[in-house]
């Protein structure tokens, strides 16, 4: 069994820092989320130095809202008759991984969870029991989700779930590199009827 | 070593009915359940679509739940779910786990009542709430979990549930998915121009885009020794799963198929065993002229000049999106229980671009020792199992 260690965590970049990790003419035709989760997910890159993961993991309660809600405002609005391809294909919950993986070129292991709070949890999971299994040597694991005006307005609108407005990053290796944060010793995810789901990360800060 | 992943029950509903058996008699006789629309409210009549042949007022009465207002989706996961768990004799078992893909989650409500909120008073829309009401309805899961990677979203969940049994995490998972069809993703897909006027055409020359379909299957999976010691009836092997990204764009595949390629190699292998071991491939095959010809340059990559057959099941049972890879994962196993090669009836025209799928009148007879089973989502997702025989 391989030890696993978390190298780097990322959280939200600044929007100052973008034009660091990403061309303005790049990021131009990307939406406000796919644009905070490729820099946090660059950055963790580079101060981990794994520039190639092994895996790319995303958790997102929600899924990518700004696209899903012009879908069915056109939906709303226009009926039938709407034609928005670039909307939709961007509006499934998988784009942010893929478009990490699209735009750095990484053909390795990609996965996408959406499980209200623990969306992230069990991505984790999916990568810790793969490194811990040597399947893989290295994997980012992410967690994203926005939140739109229709969601500011009324919070409640798709339901009780609270959702954070948030983009992080985590670097995870079976080597603990020159500055490790945490090593992960386990990750344990609970369903019961009638509750909310919880999540466990067991972790050693080194 | 690591544990041997069995199966040891499936459920499954789709266009071509209610149930395993009712869907294999439909592939055995090569009827398809594509037509015209009944269920969604939609305007566009041109496309026509594999929907589950019962209203959502038969499913709610067929499952016995009280009025109100119920997801598709959610409906036909639970009946799907409910074969599976009733097949494999654990419907009184406790602290099981379930993994399953969606993409549309409770869509259908959220676009119904939209711009106002859907009126129930618990969570319908979001991936993980649907899972967790098809989880729900039965009341021993312990563990739920959903994957969504579009139309790859079933099959990354079985090929998740093979890892939590082979890591010693769990004994069983029940992996699957779960798609009912929404004027979201029909408007979406009506918005890329790849739905077909006709019944989709894999392969086909003349193939002009695909048919959404919906659906729900899930597969009891179960580590050999669990399976051993409650006695359960072993259906068939997960031995092999693999995915990969191609990375090459949104909602087109490579030239090369690279992902779809990837993933194949990596199912083909972690299953241990070679290309010309595999006796039938059940392709992703949509229709879409792009889609097709990128699976066949990856299926030839793979397996060079001994293709086995191959064929796509979708002018059967439409594209059931997220649901698709345990619904064909389903077809796998029939496919090899009954030994026979699903066929498409409806084959015509040659085209250099793609492979030549199994076409025909009628059912061949063969027999089926390893076969594989392709999914492929939007943003390149490409993921490839081999199912086994148990023996």
């Amino acid at each position: 069994m391989n030890r696993v260690y978390v190298t780097a965590i990322v959280k939200d970049v600044p929007a100052e820092e973008y034009s660091r990790y990403l061309p303005p003419m790049k990021a131009r035709r990307m939406g406000k989320l796919q644009k905070r989760a490729l820099v946090t997910a660059l950055k963790a890159m580079e101060i981990s130095g794994i520039g190639e993961p092994d895996a790319i993991l995303n958790g997102t309660a929600m899924g990518c809202m700004e696209n899903t809600v012009q879908m069915l405002n056109g939906l709303a609005a226009e009926g039938e008759a709407m034609n928005m391809p670039t909307c939709f294909m961007q509006s499934t919950h998988n784009t942010v991984a893929s478009m990490m993986a699209i735009y750095t070129k990484n053909h390795g292991y990609n996965n996408t969870y959406s499980h209200r709070t623990v969306s992230f949890e069990l991505a984790l999971q999916d990568a810790f029991l793969r490194l811990r299994t040597g399947r893989l040597r290295t994997a980012l694991v992410c967690a994203n989700d926005e939140l739109t005006e229709l969601q500011l307005r009324n919070p409640t609108f798709f339901g009780q779930l609270e959702v954070l407005d948030r983009s992080e990053a985590w670097m995870l290796s079976v080597e603990p590199g020159g500055n490790p944060l945490y090593e992960i010793e386990n990750v344990r995810v609970i369903h019961q009827k009638g509750a909310e789901d919880r999540a466990e990360i067991t972790k050693k800060a080194l | 070593m690591r544990p041997k992943v069995v199966i040891t029950g499936m459920g499954v509903v789709s266009a071509l009915g209610i149930g395993a058996e009712a869907n294999l008699s439909a592939l055995l006789r090569g009827e398809s359940g594509v037509c015209a629309v009944r269920y969604l409210p939609t305007e566009h009549r041109e496309f026509p679509v594999g929907e589950v042949p019962m209203s959502g007022e038969e499913l709610r009465q067929r499952l016995s739940l009280p009025p109100g207002i119920y997801s598709r989706t959610h409906l036909l996961g639970v009946l799907a779910l409910r074969e599976a768990l009733e097949h494999s004799k654990l419907l009184q078992q406790n602290a099981l786990a379930l993994i399953s893909g969606t993409t549309v989650g409770g869509m259908d409500v959220t676009e119904h009542y939209f711009p106002a909120p859907q009126p129930a008073d618990r969570d319908i829309h979001d991936c993980g709430a649907s899972t967790n009401e098809i989880a729900d309805y039965f009341g021993c899961f312990e563990y739920t979990m959903t994957t969504s990677t579009a139309c790859s979203s079933a099959m990354n969940a079985l090929i998740m549930g093979k890892l939590l049994i082979e890591s010693g995490e769990r004994d069983i998972v029940v992996a699957g998915g779960s798609e009912a069809l929404s004027l979201f993703h029909l408007n979406g897909f009506k918005s890329l121009m790849i739905l077909d006027r006709e019944r989709c055409r894999p392969f086909d020359q003349t193939r002009a885009g695909l048919n959404l379909g919906e659906g729900a299957a899930y597969l009891v999976l179960e580590s050999e020794t669990s399976a051993l010691q409650r006695g359960a009836e072993i259906l068939g092997v997960l031995s092999g799963g693999g995915n990969a990204c191609d990375a090459h764009h949104q909602t087109a595949s490579s030239e090369d198929g690279e992902g779809a390629y990837l993933a194949m190699t990596q199912a083909v292998s972690d299953a241990g065993v070679s290309p010309s071991d595999i006796g039938y491939v059940n392709a992703h095959g949509t229709g879409t002229p792009n889609n097709d010809a990128s699976e066949s340059a990856a299926l030839r990559r793979v397996f060079g000049e001994k293709l086995p057959p191959v064929s796509s099941t979708k002018s059967y049972t439409g594209h059931t999106t997220s649901a698709s890879g345990s619904i064909e994962a389903v077809f796998c196993l029939l496919a090899m229980r009954e030994g026979f090669l699903p066929y498409q009836s409806e084959y015509q025209n040659f085209d250099e671009q793609c492979i030549v799928p199994v076409s025909g009148k009628e059912c061949q007879r063969v027999s089926l020792h390893h076969v594989m089973c392709n999914a492929f989502g939007f943003g390149g997702n490409d993921s490839s199992i081999i199912l086994s025989r148990y023996e």
